[in-house]
């Protein structure tokens, strides 16, 4: 498990302007839903957004703090 | 050159249109999003395969590797890699998905 500001400051290493909206789906802090906005996705299709995200979050995600991940991946004007 | 384990998922990509890796099997899929990802091509009503990847952690890298996509599910429609239902459900909302089954199964 891991709080919301501890996840929001591993993808703010990747994507220092991300606005980052953290959804604990099961109460337990390890199954997440995240929405992440940054214009760092710019020209990225959905598939590398995604990936820039695992990148950030590959830690947690080794390591079992974060168990399960649902990811959406937005640029500023909603792209 | 490729290892004997990424031609065998490259033989697997080939030989099903609609491809999940994900974890357990249809009868009893061990994890909600391999369940998601089924219902989700339940309802387009083309076939498709599940292949059980947490027996098989050798492959499971292999597979990682491959895609540059570190989670389980991941799809592959017509040979084609396509995350998992986080990259579908908004390919859908946009009428992507319909075309690319029809075309992918197009000759039957």
């Amino acid at each position: 498990m891991m709080t919301t500001h501890t996840l929001t400051g591993y993808v703010r290493q990747a994507l220092p302007d991300a606005v980052v909206s953290v959804t604990d789906r099961t109460g337990t802090m390890d199954h997440f839903s995240i929405r992440v906005v940054s214009d760092l996705f710019k020209g990225k299709n959905l598939m590398d957004r995604h990936r820039l995200i695992y990148g950030a979050l590959s830690e947690p995600m080794k390591d079992g703090r974060i168990h399960a991940l649902e990811i959406k991946a937005e640029t500023t004007d909603g792209s | 050159m490729a290892s004997p384990i990424e031609d065998e998922i490259q033989a697997e990509i080939a030989q099903h249109k609609i491809l999940i890796y994900g974890k357990g099997t249809k009868a009893m899929p061990m994890c909600g999003f391999t369940r998601e990802t089924m219902q989700f091509f339940d309802k387009y009503g083309y076939p498709y395969e599940l292949i059980d990847a947490l027996p098989n952690p050798a492959k499971r890298e292999a597979l990682t590797k491959m895609t540059n996509w570190p989670t389980l599910p991941k799809v592959f429609i017509n040979g084609q890699f396509y995350g998992d239902t986080d990259i579908l459900d908004p390919m859908e909302k946009k009428g992507e998905i319909e075309p690319l089954l029809k075309d992918a199964f197009k000759n039957g």
